[in-house]
């Protein structure tokens, strides 16, 4: 089933890393911004949108209130996703640089 | 009390009336309500702010875009005004780049639902004008009409809409996002 998994963006993808520890809607948007220097900066609609079909799925799932904050964690399955989707991203990478040697810049 | 200025402006694209929206800001003048096509501004300080306008998700479905616009305020998000399922959001620009969907699938599921929301209230008019303008009686002339009217002032926007989704999901045929 899993290898079936087309790739995730990279929105979904720096959602479910921020998830290993429970955070909120800012807290991914900041959390994504910080990894990538401000590369991906996440728009409050797009990640309202992600959260939705994520909790569907079962990838991610509700963690506790923290006031009217509400707080999210990833599930066993969303974590057997992203490594899956990490073991493809490695076959991408090792795939390129043995056949251009790597970026010159 | 800060000066207040207010403007009518009609605009068949919401992309060009955010854009107008934007440079009152930057002149000084900040968007603090609309009422359809009445806009109030308030004098500040030139470019404090960046907006968005939203065309929220169903009517009917009230909760859920309340639940919505809570999630942007806990982001930083301020909501201006919300009329109906129409939306103005603002945040100061020293937080840097204010978009609200910034991948192109979310993009595109956001052109959908305007699309399908225009494409309703275009066929809704022009069934209604077909009726009319058929009917029996003087009056149906003349709301047939106005059916019309409406349903060929959708139309252009409702073309916009559809290209800007067309060309989104072409890209998806050589990006992943």
């Amino acid at each position: 089933m899993k290898q079936d998994l087309p790739p995730l963006t990279e929105g979904v993808y720096y959602i479910l890393l921020s998830l290993y520890e429970p955070r909120h809607g800012y807290g991914m948007i900041q959390f994504t911004d910080e990894m990538t220097s401000g590369r991906v900066k996440l728009g409050a609609g797009t990640i309202y949108g992600a959260i939705k079909t994520l909790l569907d799925r079962g990838w991610i799932k509700a963690f506790e209130e923290d006031g009217r904050k509400k707080e999210y964690i990833i599930t066993d399955k969303g974590k057997e996703v992203i490594e899956y989707e990490i073991l493809r991203l490695r076959e991408l990478f090792d795939n390129g640089i043995r056949i251009t040697g790597g970026s010159t810049k | 009390m800060n000066e207040k200025l207010t403007k009518f402006r009609f605009f068949l694209d919401y992309e060009k009336e955010e854009d107008w929206v934007n440079d009152m800001s930057k002149q000084g003048w900040h968007l603090i309500s609309f009422n359809f096509n009445y806009f109030t501004f308030e004098k500040g300080e030139p470019g404090q702010y960046i907006y968005r306008n939203e065309m929220l998700s169903g009517l009917g479905a009230k909760d859920q875009s309340k639940e919505y616009i809570e999630f942007l305020q806990q982001s930083g998000v301020e909501l201006v005004q919300r009329r109906f399922n129409w939306a103005y959001f603002r945040k100061n620009t020293s937080d840097g780049p204010f978009e609200l969907y910034t991948d192109t699938s979310s993009k595109i599921t956001y052109l959908n639902r305007i699309y399908t929301l225009f494409l309703f209230l275009m066929l809704v008019n022009l069934l209604s004008a077909l009726t009319n303008l058929t009917g029996l009686f003087d009056y149906q002339i003349i709301l047939g009409s106005c059916n019309l009217t409406v349903a060929i002032l959708l139309f252009i926007p409702f073309v916009k809409v559809k290209k800007r989704r067309d060309h989104l999901k072409k890209n998806l045929d050589l990006f992943n996002d």
